[in-house]
């Protein structure tokens, strides 16, 4: 039941957001926006713990759970991100992706059984490994929605037309520089994630085969766009436009990472 | 008058015949006096060039003319221009001065532009009887509806415009740098709104060095040399151009110049010069956000509500105006030839009592009869005095009237129609200039004194 509130709650916040934008106006719908985007997020924490607390577990063992999780931690960064830079327009995206996920995770959950948890969970390397994965692509999708808005606001002062709908945008920068930072917090997360995976695996204990898992190819694939992203961004000096595209590129592969059938990765 | 403007004509095509650059205002005016115009105010800003004739010239011969007396007109220059004629011109100007006509609704810059285009005609000797009271009365009438309406509160400028643009790039704008090119008024609005969003870091390249160097101190910035501006662009955030230059000093080679020392930071250029500043084709370049004088239209046309009010109000009141000074101008054509033929009554009198007087007092002194002379001016001065106003008021409030007045003092019983001088007549109305007319503005037949022959014919 908390999560049927959670999911509205995110649903009238991406709406109110969204509202705010096309009408172009940021007032009353905004904070309303903003409250129902965080009392969501307070909601959606409680659920977790009470799961967790229930089922005696980590809130990662099922896929269900695991994208739950994700949307938690993109509404919670989006939330912190808006503290920083003007992300109203951004806040409708994240809000939105955050209850796609949580809908998601509540129909897959509802189709698979909970089976009982990997002993893997218990150990607190494997926690961080999945916690701090999650978050970097908590990260990445939200430098995905800012790097969006780059590229619209670019279209929009560049062609001079529809110049009303600035007003709703963050600052061109602005919204550069919350994607480049969102990757410079999620790309440390995801070398802490692949770097305590390979440590436990290289503990032993795993099914054969492991170091092959698509899972964890991929997510090298993921690491090596952002690492990339960071690099040009840094030293090369691609036009921001460009790099904005290799975002999408690396968000694409990390909804792959989510989907893609695993042997290893299970832990229910 | 015929003239183009913003809402006829695109920037491309008004640079090509603007008079805003040194001298070439004085040397239009020279020319249009050696063209045998008697009255003219050539009033050309960044948004648009009318030139107001009072005569008998017609609006084609204006256009040839205007097209002349500027070395860069367009090609088919009459398919951007209005004519107006007769009392069309007195709405009109009326509208532009109280800043109706304007990009930026009720802005009050246009004002001053006017007042200084109706200066530079005076000094140039081409104002009289018709300009003079049209123009003052303008200016009167704009100065009603600003102080009374509050026209120009809120009214967002194009340096509102440009630094507000600036903000949805930059964010804030403390720590970015400014170039400002040129140390005119519209420079130093622009650098304003600027400095007042936050802009910290503001260098003034200036033609004249002591221009530049007394805007930067206002702004708080620092002046430099104009040949070291091209410098200062791999440094800068925002570029404001507003030089008098008769083409681009900012070219797209300068620009693409000092793209690589950037490193993909944006680079915003706001050129409100007429003729443009910057070449145009340095907005295709990447990272490169060039906004000229129309672009900036799109921005400004987001306006508040209240002002919206204002300015349906200022409508009213400048419409009541213009009607109330061509009533006025009407009624004093009227009344001028009976006032005429009154004083020349009186004169004539005066000059067949003093021939008289002369004849019996042959021994009078040039001085006794220098005061004598003076005496009688004085008196019937005084006489007229009354009567002349009131044939005036009655000429305003009861023309019927002035038939009596003309019967009672036993004058010209019939002076014919009086003339126009700001017709209403549907044949001089409002209408664009289609290339190659032969004659759109034929005259009315003129009759009476030959006074007051209007600036629409």
């Amino acid at each position: 039941m908390i999560l049927v509130f959670t999911l509205a709650l995110y649903l009238v916040g991406a709406a109110l957001l969204g509202a705010s934008v096309i009408v172009r106006r940021e007032g009353a719908l905004r904070s309303a926006g903003w409250i129902a985007g965080g009392l969501g997020a307070l909601l959606h924490a409680a659920a977790i713990g009470l799961r967790c607390a229930a089922l005696h577990r980590a809130p990662f063992v099922t896929p269900a759970e695991s994208l739950s999780l994700l949307a938690w931690l993109l509404v919670l960064l989006y939330l912190g991100a808006q503290l920083l830079w003007r992300l109203t327009a951004a806040g409708a995206l994240a809000l939105g992706l955050g209850f796609l996920l949580l809908f998601l995770a509540g129909r897959l959950g509802d189709a698979t059984p909970v089976g009982a948890a990997s002993p893997l969970l218990a150990e607190q390397g494997v926690s961080l490994h999945v916690i701090a994965t999650l978050a970097s692509f908590g990260a990445f999708a939200l430098a995905f929605c800012c790097a969006a808005l780059f590229l619209l606001e670019q279209k929009l002062l560049k062609s001079k037309r529809a110049l009303g709908w600035l007003k709703v945008l963050p600052p061109l920068v602005v919204a550069d520089r919350a994607a480049l930072t969102l990757v410079g917090i999620g790309f440390p997360l995801l070398t802490l994630g692949i770097l305590s995976g390979l440590i436990r695996a290289a503990g032993g204990g795993l099914k054969p085969g492991w170091a092959s898992d698509p899972k964890l190819l991929l997510a090298y694939g993921v690491w090596g766009i952002y690492g990339a992203y960071l690099w040009v961004r840094f030293r090369s000096g691609w036009p921001p436009a460009h790099t904005a595209l290799v975002l999408l590129v690396g968000l694409l592969l990390c909804l792959l990472v989510f989907v893609v059938p695993t042997a290893v990765h299970r832990f229910g | 008058m015929v003239g183009l403007s913003h809402k006829t004509a695109p920037v491309e095509v008004r640079e090509r015949i603007a008079f805003t650059a040194p001298g070439r205002l004085s040397e239009a005016l020279a020319g249009l006096k050696s063209a045998g115009i008697t009255e003219a105010v050539l009033l050309s800003t960044c948004n648009r060039t009318e030139l107001y004739v009072a005569g008998d010239t017609g609006p084609d011969v204006l256009l040839e003319l205007l097209a002349q007396l500027h070395p860069e007109a367009p090609p088919k220059l009459s398919s951007y221009c209005e004519e107006r004629r007769g009392h069309r011109v007195v709405e009109h100007l009326f509208r532009v001065t109280s800043g109706l006509e304007s990009m930026v609704l009720g802005e009050s810059d246009i004002a001053r532009q006017v007042k200084d285009a109706y200066g530079a005609a005076a000094q140039a000797g081409l104002t009289g009887p018709t300009l003079n009271p049209l123009f003052h009365k303008a200016l009167e009438a704009s100065k009603r509806a600003r102080t009374e309406l509050d026209l120009s509160r809120g009214a967002f400028s194009v340096g509102h415009a440009a630094a507000q643009l600036a903000e949805q790039l930059f964010g804030s704008l403390r720590g970015r740098g400014v170039l400002i090119l040129g140390a005119g008024d519209m420079s130093e609005a622009t650098a304003r709104h600027l400095a007042s969003a936050g802009a910290d870091t503001i260098f003034v390249a200036n033609r004249t060095f002591e221009r530049a160097a007394r805007l930067a101190e206002v702004l708080g910035g620092r002046a430099i040399d104009y040949e070291a501006f091209p410098a200062q662009l791999a440094k800068v955030d925002i570029v404001v151009a507003s030089t008098s230059a008769p083409r681009p000093v900012v070219t797209r080679a300068l620009i693409e110049s000092s793209l690589p020392a950037r490193r993909h930071r944006p680079l915003f250029l706001i050129d409100i010069a007429v003729p443009r500043d910057i070449e145009a084709s340095a907005g295709d370049l990447s990272d490169v956000y060039l906004y000229d004088i129309d672009d900036l239209q799109a921005v400004v046309s987001v306006e508040s509500a209240a002002r919206q009010r204002r300015a349906a109000k200022a409508e009213t009141l400048i419409s009541h105006e213009a009607q109330v000074y061509l009533e006025k101008s009407r009624a004093a054509l009227a009344a001028a030839p009976l006032v005429t033929a009154l004083r020349a009554r009186h004169q004539a009198v005066l000059q067949s009592e003093l021939a008289r007087l002369y004849r019996r007092l042959p021994d009078l002194t040039d001085a006794e009869r220098a005061a004598i002379e003076a005496f009688g001016e004085s008196v019937l001065q005084k006489i007229a005095h009354d009567p002349t106003r009131q044939i005036r008021v009655l000429a305003e409030e009861q023309p019927e009237k002035l038939d009596t007045i003309r019967e009672v003092f036993a004058l010209d019983p019939s002076p014919g129609p009086f003339p126009s001088v700001f017709p209403t007549s549907s044949a001089e109305g409002k209408g664009s200039i289609p290339s190659g007319s032969p004659s759109l503005a034929p005259s009315e037949t003129e009759t009476g004194e030959g006074r007051g022959r209007g600036m629409g014919r």
